[in-house]
């Protein structure tokens, strides 16, 4: 398998605040990798270190080997990331928002209305899709922004707490889109989560990330197995010593 | 009373209060804006009226009577007369600039015969019109002083002044100045009071766009996608000018009206055509006033984009842009009533320096055909424009666009909590 990601020291400051301390990780192709770990931890930093908002102070990122300092703009070419805290544009339509996304990647006018077509089918809106952004509950609009993620069908998708603010069904709903996503088009998903439930459920590999630093990094299974835990949740509690 | 008012009115002034950007930009700010603006004022106007009080007038003496030797010297008593030695009017204008005089008086051949007869005698005055705003008549008021004194010493209406105006060299015959300083401040008035209007609303919209992207969580996303960053600032700023641009249209349609209610203040029989007169702009003029009004309200964008960028919300990107009315405010005020080349030198060097001052400056010298002063602020306020559009394009390709904070001294909050959220 090629990579998709490979992070070599990386360290992020912030003034005096050392926000990601010299971590090293590496994401294949096609697969779903968890970043997992309690607020603070550094998981926002590096998504958006990768995703070329932030640079590093030190270390190096490469996304499908390219240079996240040097080669950003190819980057951006294919990725998609969405925010945790991501809006979308007040005063437009939810389908007027996702087209003026898609523009940035569609090379003509059908190739445009398929990709729209399909971010509509999996956010599932349907007419409300006329709405303004303005008058989405905050689960409507958060079905928009992860449609407007995966409908490109980027090589890499960074989805930083996909399922906030969505209810039990639309959680479930989304986290079957991302691994058909996978499967179906060979997307790389990285994402971070707080419930680490759906990450053992969603994730091929998962990393738990303390104080900016990996603690422990594996299969979900093979972590429960090495630290004879239930569920990742006591893993993760076992490995900062917190059980 | 409503139930809970005053628990919430108190809260609500706590908040607005100790946000240290309203306090500055509401209230400390026009405490100080205003009473420097009145000194400003006060101290140029009171220097434009030392300045035509002083003025120099070039005597074309026809009367060889002692009458009129009289005259010139009860003008010497109080302003600089120069007696010249020509014998036509249009070999006098010429001088003016030799002499850096401002009025030319034409004293007719019976000058003397018609005093010792007591009866009218026409001298003709004629001013030049240089366009310098509201205090262009101050000129025409002292020779109506003058006549007024002279005529008290003899017999009323004796002396009957025959106003003319001099314009770009031309003798215009029968046209008073001050006449045509009211007719032209419709002019003097419509570009300051665009200025303002303009270049404050588009500002605002700057501001407010690029917080809005902050506010709504948009820009982040925004960041990431495979667009030119540059793209971003451009599409911000050409949004802000048009709607800005369409807004000002809409605004000056509607001041037109408002300046077109004053034609009655104009006195009856006058008819004049300021364009046969050369004081409408040429097209050329028209072209360096854009050129002039769009290089100002570029930098203005780019300036209002930088530091909306360091706000973290739609309402403290209002307050902070506020910080740069002064620059448009000030120079807009004073070149409403003021020509700059009457103004002291530290005044003039201070406003030559506020980019905003030179679309103002361009619109007076454009309408007296001056195109180097016009050209040279183009010139000046584009330089400015580029190096505030290079800070703003370098803002666009960093982080900081996403991590900038603007801080206040005391009110700091700590660096950790700072980064925090970017953990």
């Amino acid at each position: 398998m090629d990579t998709a990601i490979e992070l070599s020291g990386l360290t992020k400051d912030f003034g005096s605040i050392r926000a990601l301390n010299n971590l090293s990780l590496r994401v294949e192709t096609g697969e779903i990798f968890g970043l997992i770990g309690p607020n603070g931890a550094g998981k926002t930093t590096a998504l958006r270190v990768i995703s070329t908002l932030l640079l590093p102070t030190s270390g190096s990122v490469k996304v499908f080997g390219l240079d996240a300092v040097h080669e950003a703009a190819e980057i951006r070419k294919i990725i998609t990331y969405l925010p945790e805290e991501a809006g979308a544009y007040r005063n437009l339509s939810g389908w007027e928002y996702l087209e003026f996304m898609a523009k940035f990647s569609a090379k003509n006018k059908d190739q445009l209305h398929e990709t729209v077509k399909e971010a509509a089918e999996i956010c599932g809106l349907g007419e409300r899709l006329k709405s303004r952004a303005k008058t989405y509950s905050k689960g409507m609009k958060r079905r928009l922004l992860v449609a407007r993620a995966l409908m490109t069908r980027p090589k890499l998708s960074i989805l930083d707490e996909p399922t906030s603010g969505l209810d039990v069904l639309y959680s479930y709903h989304v986290r079957e889109i991302i691994k058909r996503y996978v499967k179906e088009h060979g997307v790389t998903v990285l994402l971070s989560s707080h419930n680490m439930l759906e990450v053992e459920h969603l994730c091929n590999r998962v990393a738990l990330i303390s104080k900016g630093q990996i603690v422990a990094e594996g299969k979900p299974q093979d972590l429960k197995d090495r630290f004879g835990s239930q569920n990742l949740e006591e893993v993760f509690a076992k490995v900062v010593g917190f059980a | 009373m409503l139930k809970g008012f005053g628990n919430f009115l108190i809260k609500e002034l706590k908040e607005l209060v100790r946000d240290p950007k309203i306090l500055l930009g509401m209230i400390i700010l026009p405490l100080i804006i205003f009473p420097v603006l009145g000194g400003i004022m006060n101290f140029s106007m009171q220097s434009a009226q030392e300045s035509a009080s002083k003025t120099t007038v070039l005597v074309l003496n026809h009367d060889t009577g002692v009458n009129s030797t009289e005259f010139v010297t009860f003008l010497n008593s109080s302003i600089r007369a120069i007696s010249i030695n020509v014998s036509t009017l249009e070999e006098a204008v010429p001088m003016l600039s030799d002499y850096n005089a401002t009025e030319i008086i034409e004293i007719p051949s019976d000058f003397t015969q018609n005093v010792t007869a007591r009866t009218a005698v026409r001298v003709k005055f004629y001013s030049v019109y240089s366009g310098a705003g509201l205090l262009e008549g101050i000129g025409s008021s002292i020779i109506d002083s003058f006549v007024t004194s002279f005529n008290r010493n003899l017999a009323p209406d004796i002396l009957m002044p025959q106003k003319s105006a001099i314009i770009k060299g031309k003798i215009i015959e029968g046209v008073d100045p001050r006449v045509l300083a009211s007719l032209m401040i419709s002019q003097a008035i419509a570009m300051p009071i665009t200025m303002m209007i303009l270049l404050s609303y588009s500002m605002q919209i700057a501001a407010t766009s690029v917080a809005m992207e902050k506010e709504e969580k948009t820009l982040e996303t925004l960041l990431t996608l495979p667009m030119d960053r540059f793209a971003i600032l451009a599409g911000k700023l050409s949004g802000s000018i048009i709607v800005a641009g369409v807004g000002a249209v809409a605004y000056m349609i509607g001041f037109n009206f408002y300046l077109g209610s004053f034609s009655s203040l104009i006195p009856s029989g006058t008819n004049l055509d300021l364009e046969a007169l050369g004081l409408v702009p040429s097209l050329f003029g028209y072209l360096l006033l854009g050129i002039s009004l769009f290089v100002a309200l570029l930098s203005a964008l780019a300036l209002a984009v930088i530091i909306s960028s360091f706000a973290e919300d739609v309402r403290s990107a209002q307050s902070v842009v506020g910080y740069i009315y002064p620059l448009v405010f000030i120079p807009s005020f004073l070149l409403m009533y003021l020509d700059v080349n009457t103004l002291p030198l530290p005044i003039r060097i201070v406003l030559y320096a506020i980019p905003y001052s030179h679309p103002i400056i361009a619109a007076k010298a454009v309408t007296m055909g001056d195109y180097l002063t016009a050209g040279l602020g183009i010139v000046y306020v584009a330089a400015f424009t580029l190096v505030v559009m290079y800070a703003a394009s370098r803002l666009f390709a960093t982080e900081k666009i996403l991590t900038a904070k603007l801080k206040f001294k005391g009110l700091r909050r700590s660096k950790k909590g700072a980064t925090e959220e970017y953990q």
